[in-house]
């Protein structure tokens, strides 16, 4: 079983002068399957996928990218195949499309980008469907818009490993759905991807496995689980109705 | 005009500018006039000695100063912008002009050490300071850095003023004279003091170039994709630091110049570092040799630089800081 962990963290502790953030925390991702990250705000979710990118330092416990474990300063685009993209984003600049997609081969630059690196450049545009915008202006473009190219950016990394924090939290509900079939599609091509999402209901609708993390706790699911849990309750609402849908289900806050 | 005739153009344009240049001057027997008939006509009534000295040891040193100063403005401008990810920034930010105008003028008040020195190590010791004040948990936040600066100034502005006070009035003459910016003494040896720190900066930004534009995105989009951008930050700051605490200490205070320059390039051009930053040391060279040109012939004495491009310079950042939208939001 252990190739088919993408991800392994062990007694994972983490916290800022003394107040932890996380602690003893123990989870597995899964290789080419779509995990997604559910808690409530400030629960350590973006913390644990900073851990994994490596832009933290983890002070205790182990954290194992392909069954490697990482030392406290790695790349991870490089040694590891990860690409991680942040939750906010503000370009102050007007630079082009392709000049922002470029820059997610830093890691593989030693001074300045070669052919090769203007290839793959083009190549994840391609990948992504938005070509067409090359030449645009990044800033100029909409939300839904910008977050396919940040996209793009992170695939000019070839990467394996995509940690996403809350990639679909500021696009409107038509780009959210398409943000997540984008998401199925590379999950398709053989990527695997942990993303932190907000919303339940597109989450147990998309998500292969799912890592919820509240009080301290981390549990992770597979499949139907999730209703099951009471973690489900305590995490969003107590007062929930829920609905059958298909082979799943959703719910719906009672409100009064 | 497209953008690719101008490009030609700003590579063309240097060297009729700097070799025009040569010829403009107070000096009445030393225009184009003079060196053509001298040198074509072989005309004997032209004093050969005077004018090849005005030519060879009087302008052309400072010329290719003025060139060079006004290249690194804004080179260094361009380069700070990127990683304060701000277009309103100038190279004076961290403190550079008001530690090398308190040495300059510690060094024209004592009369020991050479003032052009003096003003080098400042600018240096003053961009030090900001850094180290800014740096908190080994990490570099922007805005503690713009707070440092701040006070960094207002340091050396003090320690500058207190000079000020104790100075007799012919030195402080020459004390504000420097630090409004100044050529007027420039010479070869002027020139050779100052060429390796400012080609060492130079060299450090230039080879950084694309790497600007990684950072001109954001520490975090720097660090995932692989970049340290704390480590790429030092860089950046010690060539542009470098460069221009060297430009400063030979040229005095030039202001807005290297904000201005940046800006305009980037309208014009684009933001892709890669391309602009020669593109902005060429701009910055001529222009400032142009601007040099009028504050030589303009009045009967020579108008210091320095209140040419702030005067110049001033509505357009006015106008600049109305239209855009430069506020900090991380």
């Amino acid at each position: 079983m252990t190739q088919n962990k993408a991800v392994e963290i062990k007694n994972l502790s983490f916290g800022y002068h003394h107040h932890s953030i996380i602690s003893n925390v123990n989870v597995d991702f899964y290789r080419n399957q779509f995990t997604v990250i559910l808690g409530r705000n400030g629960s350590g979710k973006s913390t644990l996928l900073r851990l994994m990118a490596g832009l933290l330092p983890h002070c205790q416990g182990e954290i194992k990218i392909n069954a490697v474990s990482i030392q406290k300063s790695f790349n991870a685009v490089k040694e590891a195949k990860i690409g991680f993209l942040a939750q906010k984003h503000k370009a102050v600049f007007p630079f082009t499309v392709e000049e922002v997609v470029l820059t997610g081969r830093a890691a593989f630059i030693n001074w300045l980008p070669g052919k090769e690196d203007r290839k793959i450049t083009l190549d994840s545009l391609e990948r992504i469907g938005i070509m067409h915008l090359k030449n645009r202006i990044y800033t100029e473009l909409s939300g839904g818009e910008q977050q396919l190219v940040m996209i793009a950016r992170l695939l000019a990394g070839q990467p394996e490993i995509l940690l996403l924090d809350e990639p679909i939290s500021h696009l409107d509900y038509n780009n959210q759905i398409h943000f997540i079939h984008l998401i199925k599609e590379l999950i398709k091509e053989g990527l695997t991807i942990i993303a932190i999402l907000h919303d339940p209901n597109l989450a147990f609708l998309a998500g292969d496995r799912f890592v919820f993390i509240h009080n301290q706790m981390v549990q992770s699911y597979e499949g139907h689980e999730p209703w099951t849990a009471p973690l489900v309750k305590e995490i969003f609402h107590d007062n929930l109705t829920f609905i059958p849908h298909g082979d799943k289900v959703v719910f719906i806050p009672s409100l009064q | 005009m497209t953008r690719k005739k101008l490009t030609y153009l700003i590579f063309l344009l240097p060297i009729p500018v700097i070799v025009a240049s040569l010829f403009v001057g107070p000096a009445g027997n030393s225009s184009f006039i003079s060196f053509f008939r001298w040198f074509f006509m072989a005309d004997e009534t032209i004093n050969s000695e005077m004018l090849t000295n005005i030519l060879l040891q009087v302008r052309m040193p400072r010329i290719l100063l003025v060139f060079i100063t006004g290249g690194i403005l804004a080179v260094s401008g361009a380069a700070l912008q990127a990683i304060f990810r701000n277009p309103l920034v100038d190279p004076y930010v961290l403190g550079l002009s008001s530690g090398a105008a308190f040495g300059a003028a510690l060094g024209l008040w004592l009369a020991v050490i050479p003032v052009q020195l003096s003003a080098f190590v400042f600018a240096l010791a003053a961009v030090g300071l900001s850094y180290y004040m800014a740096r908190k948990n080994k990490q570099i936040s922007i805005v503690s850095l713009i707070l440092a600066g701040i006070i960094t100034n207002g340091i050396f502005t003090a320690l500058l003023t207190i000079i000020q006070i104790m100075s007799d009035p012919f030195k402080l003459q020459s004390i504000v004279h420097w630090t409004m910016g100044n050529f007027h003494n420039a010479n070869w040896d002027r020139l050779q003091m100052a060429i390796l720190p400012m080609l060492a900066g130079l060299v450090i930004l230039f080879v950084m170039r694309w790497k600007l534009n990684v950072i001109a995105l954001g520490d975090e989009e720097a660090a995932s994709a692989g970049l340290n951008p704390g480590r790429l930050k030092l860089w950046i700051l010690t060539g542009a630091t470098l460069a221009g605490s060297a430009a400063v200490a030979v040229s005095g205070i030039i202001g807005l110049y290297g904000l201005i320059v940046p800006h305009v390039v980037r309208m014009i051009f684009g933001v892709d570092n890669q391309r602009t930053l020669i593109i902005n040391f060429l701009v910055g060279g001529t222009f400032l040799t142009l601007i040099d040109n009028i504050s030589r012939t303009l009045a009967g004495f020579e108008i210091p630089i320095g209140v040419f491009t702030m005067l110049i310079g001033a509505p357009f950042f006015i106008w600049l800081l109305k239209k855009s939208n430069v506020g900090w939001e991380h």
